[in-house]
């Protein structure tokens, strides 16, 4: 069985320690890290399964790493592979673009045929506008908000992986 | 709203990617240099630098048209105006204020730029306050059915800024081909974004605006903020209706070199802002995606910095301006009539004030199509104007030359500077306000008008004529009485003129409206239909700037005065006549800015007593300012004080008893021209 890639960047501090408690939760048998810095499309799309991790920068934005990835599978069939997504946010500071990163780079994905798991009552939260809100009200991933709410985290990491 | 992705990283052709690097890394070149100006001591004591907001700067600059569009920048705009047509060497002749710098000949700040000759504006330091001159200019384009739309760049501190909202009201409402462009960084200098606005989302504080399109995009990439500009443009000029692009950029720097982050910023956000050079990334990706090589964009980054030390070497050579110069450009020259060459000749029909006023500017109106007016209440079916001196207007000239505006002074001002700035031959006439007490609130626009013949060095004037019923003798009140022209004639690079009768308020307006530049029309509202005003109005009447009119010759003390207390200033001189024999000179005038010094000094010499009346505050009134040149330059012919008579230094009361009290009268000059007779 092929395992399921934890796409993080190796830059971050908490973004990757999120990733490693995915990492140590799902197994390393069955899972392993990858650098989202260095990340290629050949290497991205060798995965089947993948969990990303796409904090939000700014106003709503991608992070660099994957901002500047992103034309180099713009043109791909991304049928077939399944992605959860996690990203951590700041809901009292940025209210009006809570995560809205998930939620780029989750139509990103659906666009090109991806099939997406991992979606999130928003139950809980509170902030006012976010892109990461699947028309259902859902999150598309796991929003965190370690900034605030740095005590619910682990408690909702568990709660997501457990799905 | 979405909007389509035409350019990518691979999908863009490579010459235009050439070209865009090397305008980035020249920017970038010059917006390091700048500080080292300063510390030089070689001027650019201004510069706001704008590292970080390179993808939106690029963007506006690329698909800005040269000669076709009109481009509004703001302080922060080095590469955008270098995107748009500026050579490097203008950008530096700009920063260090050289009579050659484009924009204004060393004469506006630092970090001003401007080439009107391309279309790319010179505007104020005012934050945001060239977005309604915008809306002019855009009007303009859309009443002459022109290609081209406006592009109106600032920061998003601007929108806090009531005639931002006013800009944009009155684009969403007359659907005008203007793009704004919000650079959001979060800071108006030190005071972050939440500061200012409940939304940190500022564009979206206009989403209930109707006919607006608001686009959001990545300020700090090269292909969405290109994506986001080209689509604004085409709905702006294909829909013919206004749209926001809010850009997200980050401010990488200090607000300006007088500002210092560290103050307010810590080292996280500096450092945070710094790892998304905008700059940076776009190279990444450029190699990346094997665009280029390594060695081919090092060859660009040294073709940038040749191309910049040549420039600094040229601008470093160019003259200074002159301190002679100073004088050059303060106002236009004025419409010199040839029938009427002092405003005193010639006969005609005898007429009131209001019907002078109606049927010289019906006449100027057929006389040259592009004559615009516009302002609060001038035409709605039968009512021409507050006072209905525009009566009849629409009726004749249809609703594309006359047509009210919102009850938006600062706008009405605006949008008549940004209509100027659309083709030369255009005149516009406003009713700045209701009434001259209401004008206060255009002051900001009125000020930035005044500048712009002289701060772009003679390339644009604003060619306005100001129309604000004035004064008081109506049991107005407070707000019904004012009189500004105290107040307006410490401003260079006006003309302001208050008539009393209908003959000079016809060849006034005559003038004004010929003539390039601003000119305040004060009209006495209490006599537009006063018989006291009446006068013969010569066929097509001129009455030049500047000339005084003797209205009752006298040898034994001169009243000069002007507006209403003209006819209250003849009643005492004929009261004093009747009472004591002497003959008092009544000068009228006309003309405040400017001023007639020849009459005035030949009066004082013939009379060798000065009383000044007129019926604004005695306290800051402009008597003080004829008071004065009386003393300088006639102290020798004076046989007493130059005395004055106006309004005590309140408030206009609205009792009658207290208007009465307040406002001078014909008792009140009479006696203190008795007074100065017996001096």
């Amino acid at each position: 069985m092929k395992k399921t890639a934890i796409i993080c960047s190796f830059n971050t501090i908490k973004s990757k320690r999120i990733a490693d408690i995915i990492l140590k939760n799902l197994g390393e048998d069955k899972a392993e890290l990858v650098n989202a810095e260095e990340l290629t499309a050949e290497k991205f799309l060798s995965y089947e399964k993948a969990i990303l991790s796409t904090p939000t920068w700014f106003y709503g934005e991608l992070p660099n790493y994957w901002d500047e990835f992103m034309p180099a599978i713009e043109d791909e069939d991304l049928s077939g592979h399944t992605y959860m997504i996690y990203g951590l946010g700041d809901q009292k500071k940025y209210p009006w673009n809570f995560v809205d990163a998930i939620g780029v780079m989750a139509e990103f994905l659906e666009e090109r045929g991806a099939t997406l798991a991992g979606f999130v009552q928003n139950e809980g939260y509170n902030f006012k506008e976010s892109k990461a809100l699947r028309p259902d009200g859902m999150f598309y991933g796991l929003p965190l908000d370690d900034d605030n709410e740095a005590e619910k985290t682990d408690e909702r990491l568990n709660k997501w992986l457990a799905q | 709203m979405d909007y389509a992705k035409k350019y990518s990283i691979k999908s863009t052709d490579k010459e235009l990617l050439k070209q865009w690097y090397l305008l980035m890394v020249t920017g970038r070149k010059l917006d390091d240099r700048a500080p080292n100006y300063l510390k030089q001591s070689l001027g650019w004591s201004y510069h706001a630098p704008y590292a970080g907001h390179d993808g939106i700067q690029l963007a506006i600059g690329q698909v800005f048209e040269k000669n076709e569009d009109h481009l509004f920048p703001y302080y922060r705009d080095m590469l955008t105006t270098l995107s748009a047509g500026l050579t490097p060497e203008e950008i530096i002749l700009n920063g260090i204020s050289k009579a050659s710098d484009p924009a204004s000949g060393g004469r506006h700040m630092s970090n001003h730029f401007a080439k009107p000759e391309i279309n790319i504006h010179n505007v104020s330091s005012c934050t945001g306050n060239h977005a309604s001159q915008a809306a002019g200019t855009a009007r303009a384009i859309k009443i002459y059915h022109a290609k081209g739309v406006v592009f109106s760049s600032q920061g998003e501190s601007s929108v806090s800024e009531g005639y931002v909202y006013e800009a944009i009201n009155g684009a969403s409402n007359e659907k005008l081909p203007v793009v704004f462009v919000f650079q959001d960084n979060g800071y108006g200098i030190s005071v972050p974004k939440e500061d200012q606005t409940a939304n940190p989302k500022v564009a979206d504080n206009f989403s209930g605006f109707k006919n607006l399109e608001i686009i959001h995009c990545n300020g700090k990439d090269v292909f969405d903020s290109m994506n986001a500009m080209e689509t604004a443009k085409e709905i702006a000029q294909k829909e013919q209706r206004p749209v926001i692009v809010h850009a997200n950029c980050v401010r990488i720097g200090s607000h300006s070199n007088s500002d210092r982050h560290e103050l307010y910023r810590d080292d996280y956000e500096r450092n945070y802002v710094k790892e998304y050079d905008p700059l940076a990334k776009f190279r990444r990706i450029l190699l990346r995606y094997n665009r280029f090589t390594e060695e081919e964009l090092v060859a660009l980054e040294e073709e940038a910095t040749a191309t910049v030390k040549a420039a600094h070497k040229k601008a470093m050579a160019a003259p200074h301006p002159t301190p002679e110069s100073i004088f050059d450009f303060v106002l236009p020259e004025a419409y010199k009539g040839e029938k009427y060459p002092n405003g005193t000749e010639g006969k005609g029909e005898t007429k009131r004030l209001i019907q002078a006023l109606n049927e010289t500017l019906k006449a100027e109106f057929r006389n040259n199509p592009d004559t615009y007016l516009w302002g609060q209440d001038i035409a709605n079916k039968d009512k021409g104007g507050i006072f209905n001196v525009s009566k009849g207007m629409q009726q004749e000239f249809g609703k594309e030359r006359v047509f009210n505006a919102p009850i938006a002074e600062d706008y009405i001002m605006a949008t008549a500077n940004g209509m100027s700035r659309y083709d030369k031959k255009i005149r516009v006439v406003v009713e700045g306000a209701e009434f001259a007490d209401y004008f206060w609130p255009a002051m900001e626009q009125l000020v930035d008008s005044s500048h712009d013949y002289w701060r772009s060095n003679g390339a644009f004037s604003p060619n306005i004529t100001v129309r604000l019923a004035s004064g008081g003798y109506i049991g107005g009140g407070l707000y019904h009485s004012q009189n500004i022209e105290g107040a307006l004639a410490s401003l260079p690079g006006i003309r302001i003129v208050y008539p009393s009768f209908a003959d000079d308020a016809a060849g006034l307006l005559r003038t004004s409206m010929r003539s390039e530049g601003i000119t305040i029309f004060m009209e006495p509202k209490a006599l537009y239909n006063d018989p006291k005003a009446e006068a013969g109005v010569p066929e097509d009447y001129e009455v030049p700037f500047g000339k005084a009119k003797v209205r009752r010759e006298g040898k034994d003390l001169t009243i000069i005065t002007w507006g209403n207390t003209s006819h209250m200033s003849l009643e005492a001189a004929e009261k004093i006549k009747a009472e004591t024999g002497k003959e008092v000179e009544v000068i009228d005038l006309r003309s405040l800015a400017p001023l007639d010094e020849e009459a005035i000094m030949e009066s004082v010499k013939k009379t060798s007593k000065v009383l000044v009346v007129h019926e604004d505050n005695v306290f800051g009134g402009f008597g003080g300012e004829v008071a004065a040149l009386i003393s300088d330059k006639a102290f020798q012919y004076l046989d007493g004080p130059v005395q004055r008579v106006g309004a005590t230094n309140t408030p206009v009361g609205f009792n009658r008893i207290l208007e009465k009290a307040i406002l001078p009268n014909t008792e009140k000059i009479y006696q203190a021209a008795l007074n100065l007779l017996n001096y």
